[in-house]
Formats: structure tokens, sequence, C-alpha cells
């Protein structure tokens, strides 16, 4: 098993860095994701509303949210999502809002 | 991140609790699957290792469990043991193995975790022995008794039961074409370009792949665009688009069935005359050349590439495209499923000539060309993804060496494994489909009318 730890606390994650169980995240946990996995030394506002939005959606319909949902609410541009998140929408923006691995070809 | 053990994996506590039972049913599948063209290759490896460095498992951890004549020998063991007169009476002298719990952990190992199905050892084959398909036959067994690793049965699962792999509901499909069709006339200029949905009778039928719509949207606007400039009737389907099928990794023929018969019905509910596939190497080949054999009938329609498409388009003049609007260095990747063992070889080649200034091929190419590493199921079966990435240095290196800015990647699979090499190894490219490259180099004439 895998683990990364925040604030003295275990959290378990899989070989690709997504937790295992949602209810473990925490702001704390998103920087530290952001930082080790994504690169992003720091959180802005811009990408605070990004994961906000995925990870409410989440906890209300059990999904990941598709991205025309996420320019849509943020009012962000595609361009500019990919810019926030490297790894893109999947391995970047869902995995430090603390969403498991999604499905598919990711 | 620290490596822990006081629970145990469920996936593992499976194999654990297989009943005699299981393995039976295992092997009756196993048995099945393999016709007496397949039975004679068990029995033909002549143990000439040339396969070993055609993989790219064996070339970055030479480790002898990569070897495909190793992962080949694990399933002809238990085929002679169990289904060979030698094998029953004189196991030892044959090499024949008893199938029970420590042979299933490494059949899942090994097959699952240690191939990813691109066909290159079998091309490499001394006595042209079709390995892959005999390792997907294993996969096959291990499937009937609830055995392929997570993430790729979820996949599987997720499509059967939604409908499409990423359980994409329909009405955020719709909304997403919609928006990527207002995005396509502000682009264009022409309030009446279209990306029509369930327009029957048109020529095209169109599928994606779930990623697309979900997480990836430009390389729908880039064949939207395409097909806009060629004036092209077409439509997408509002139910029943997914390309993929994941069956085709699995082992699991009558899921892999249910997924293409979905494509199939909207050809006949749309009446369209050529199917198109999106650039998808699995999708491909599991809709051109398997599904017809997982269904047991004849199309009755065309199955065609989208790059078959553009490179007809490209032929008769329909499209128009400007290279020097594409001036960085593009080296192309050739997938496995797409070229390998789909057969679409030089289309793509033919396409990016007309559509950018430098094309650079990587080393080996084509048929030969090397695996990414996300074949196969690998991208989905998380528990072996380190040994992925790890594999994925031999097509990490091929790239480096082209010294290209941009890799041309037909197939949405091998795209997220070169978005996870180009972070890993620090390539510095941009990975794109050949379709966005052909729409970034598209001049398009302004409508008379639409």
């Amino acid at each position: 098993m895998l683990f990364i730890e925040v604030k003295g606390k275990k959290i378990e994650t899989n070989e690709e860095g997504f937790l295992i169980n949602h209810e473990d995240w925490a702001k704390e946990v998103a920087v530290l994701l952001a930082k080790e996995e994504e690169g992003v030394e720091a959180l802005t506002e811009d990408h605070w509303a990004v994961i906000n939005y995925i990870r409410n959606y989440y906890l209300e319909k059990n999904l990941a949210p598709m991205v025309r949902k996420i320019c849509k609410t943020t009012g962000f541009q595609l361009k500019y999502i990919y810019e926030l998140f490297p790894s893109g929408p999947a391995k970047g923006a869902c995995k430090v809002a603390g969403l498991p691995k999604p499905d598919g070809c990711v | 991140m620290d490596n822990e053990t006081e629970k145990k994996d469920p996936f593992e506590e499976k194999i654990d609790q297989l009943k005699t039972e299981d393995l039976k049913k295992a092997l009756q599948v196993f048995r099945e699957k393999i016709h007496s063209e397949y039975a004679a290759y068990f029995n033909s490896c002549v143990h000439c290792g040339l396969c070993a460095d055609s993989c790219h498992y064996y070339l970055t951890d030479r480790n002898i469990q990569s070897m495909p004549a190793y992962k080949l020998n694990l399933a002809a063991g238990i085929f002679k043991r169990y289904f060979s007169f030698t094998g029953k009476k004189i196991p030892g002298w044959i090499g024949a193995k008893k199938f029970n719990h420590s042979i299933v952990r490494e059949w899942v190992d090994s097959l699952f975790g240690r191939c990813t199905l691109c066909g290159r050892c079998s091309l490499n084959c001394s006595v042209g022995l079709n390995i892959t398909y005999l390792i997907r036959t294993a996969r096959s067994a291990l499937a009937s008794i609830g055995l392929v690793p997570p993430g790729l049965q979820s996949t599987v699962n997720t499509a059967l039961e939604k409908g499409n792999n990423m359980g994409i509901p329909r009405e955020d499909w719709i909304e997403t074409v919609e928006w990527l069709e207002e995005e396509l006339q502000s682009e264009v200029g022409d309030k009446n370009a279209r990306l029509p949905l369930d327009l029957k009778g048109a020529r095209l039928f169109y599928t994606v792949n779930p990623r697309e719509p979900m997480f990836f949207p430009l390389s729908i606007s880039a064949v939207g665009k395409i097909f806009y400039a060629a004036g092209e009737s077409w439509t997408f389907s509002s139910d029943n688009y997914d390309v993929t099928n994941y069956g085709l990794y699995s082992g699991d023929d009558e899921a892999a069935g249910v997924m293409s018969d979905r494509l199939v019905k909207s050809m006949k509910n749309l009446g369209c005359k050529t199917l198109v596939l999106a650039e998808c190497g699995h999708g491909f080949n599991s809709n051109r050349w398997e599904a017809p054999e997982w269904l047991s009938k004849k199309y009755n329609f065309e199955v065609k590439s989208i790059l078959e498409i553009v490179a007809d388009y490209i032929l008769q003049g329909r499209i128009k495209l400007d290279p020097s609007l594409n001036p960085d260095p593009v080296t192309l990747h050739d997938p496995c499923n797409l070229v390998r063992l789909g057969g679409i070889v030089e289309e793509q080649r033919f396409i990016l000539k007309h559509a950018l200034t430098q094309f650079i091929e990587m080393t080996p190419n084509r048929e030969k060309n090397f695996c990414c590493g996300g074949g196969g199921g690998q991208l989905a079966m998380t528990r072996f993804s380190k040994r992925r990435l790890e594999a994925g240095r031999v097509k990490a290196d091929q790239i480096r060496d082209t010294g290209a800015k941009v890799v041309a990647a037909p197939c949405h699979n091998c795209i997220d494994q070169l978005m996870e090499l180009n972070k890993h190894y620090k390539l510095g490219v941009k990975i794109k489909t050949v379709c966005e490259i052909v729409a970034d180099a598209l001049v398009i004439k302004k409508r008379e009318k639409s």
C-alpha cells in the first residue's frame, strides 16, 4: 500500500497518486498532490476555482464533470485549464481534487 | 511515498479464494479458444530468443519474466499438461505445468502485467508464432473467472453498464457537441457550420473515444473543422458512439461483442454508408477486424479509419492545406493496433507530408515501431503503472532521438501514455492527433451558401 503524509496523517493512494478514499481529501492534501504530481508549487485562486467545482460536482453526482462544465462554470478557456493543470483535467485537476482515477483511456 | 503491507489487496484475495471449479472453468475456456492452428503454436517455439529484444518490457527490465517466449511458455505449459498426451502422462519431460493458484498469479503478473498485446514479438518470431493471440487467449481464461485486474475490468463494466467507457451521461455528450458546434461556428465565421447529431442518411457515421468529449475535446473540433472544409455529409450519434472496446484487452469476447454491436446498431439506425473510426488504435483493430469475428457476422457497410477519409480528401482536392502553418518539426508514433495489427500505415504519412514542413520518422517505424507502453489495457491497470512508465523508456528514447517538437499520435490511448512519458522523461514535446495537425493547416474558403 502507498501513502502520502499530510499533517502527520497517512493517506492511502494508488500507484498513480490518486486517493483511494476521497473522504481523506483536505485542502492540505490538494496542496501536496499539486506539488508532487503536477509540479504546481502554489495553488492560485484559479486553481481552487477548478478544484472546488470538480470536488463539489463529484460529491453530488459521484462522477467527474465534463470539461465543458468546468469551462462554463469557471469562465476559463479550455487552453487555460490545461495550463493550470499540465497533466490535463483527469490526471491533473481530478487527482488534485481527490477524485478516484476515472475509467477509460486515461 | 511509503510501502506498507498490513491490508491485503482484494484482487490478491480473490486469487487466494479460487476454488477447484474456478480453475476448471478457466481451463475449459482456454481450451475452447485454442483451435488446432494455435495448439500447433504451443508446440512450435524453438527457443531462439529473438523475441526478447523485440519486447519493450524486456528491453527495459532485462527480466526473464518479460521475455515473450517465457510468457508464451507460461500458457503453453498449461495447455500441454491438460490437453496433450505426453503432457498428461509425463509432464516433467515437456515442461507441462499444473494449473494452480501460483500459476494463476504468474499469469496475471506476466500476461496482464508485462504485455501490451502490441504484436511486435509475433512479427519478430523466427517461426511466425502468433504469441499475441495466445497471450490474449490466456487473458480470456482469466476473464472467465473474474480475474481481470481492477481498472481494466471497471472500464469494461462502465462501458457495458453506461453505454460508453467513461460513463458520460447522454445529455452531457449532447451538450458538449452543441458547445463544440458553437466554437466551430465562431472559428470558421459561419453560423451554419454544423456538428450534426443523429442525421439520418448521412454518408459517414463518425465515432469518438469518450476521453475526447470528457476531457480533451480539441480533437473533436479538429475533425469537425475538416468535415466542414470538405463539405462532408456526416453525423455523430447521441447513443452508441463509443469507438473503444476494452474487451479486446480484457480478453472477454462476449463483452467485446456487445460493445462493437452498438456501433452496428447505430449504423443501422442512422442508415449511413461508412462507419468511421476516430484516431483510436484498439478501437480500429476491434471494430475493423475483430468485431465481425466476435459477432459472427459480415458487415454490410464499410469500416474506415478517419485517416483514410482525410487522406482521400487531400488526394481528391476536397480540402486545401498550407504546410507553412505547421512549421515545427514533427515525428509520428505508429500505434500498434492501428499500424502493425491494423494495416493503416501510409495514410498518416501521406497526410502529414501535406500538412507540415518538417517530418521526421522515428527509428524503427511503421509495422516495426515500438509500442508506447500504454496499450493492452496498461493505462487502466494502475497496479502495473510503474512498470508501464519504465517500459515506455524505449518510446521516450525514440522520440528524443528525432529532435522533433511535436509527436503526432493517431490514438487517444497512446496519447495519454505519451503525455506521461513526456512528463516523466522530460521530453518537452507537444502531442497531437493527426487531425489536430491537419486542422491547424486548413485553408478554408468562404462559403457562398452552406
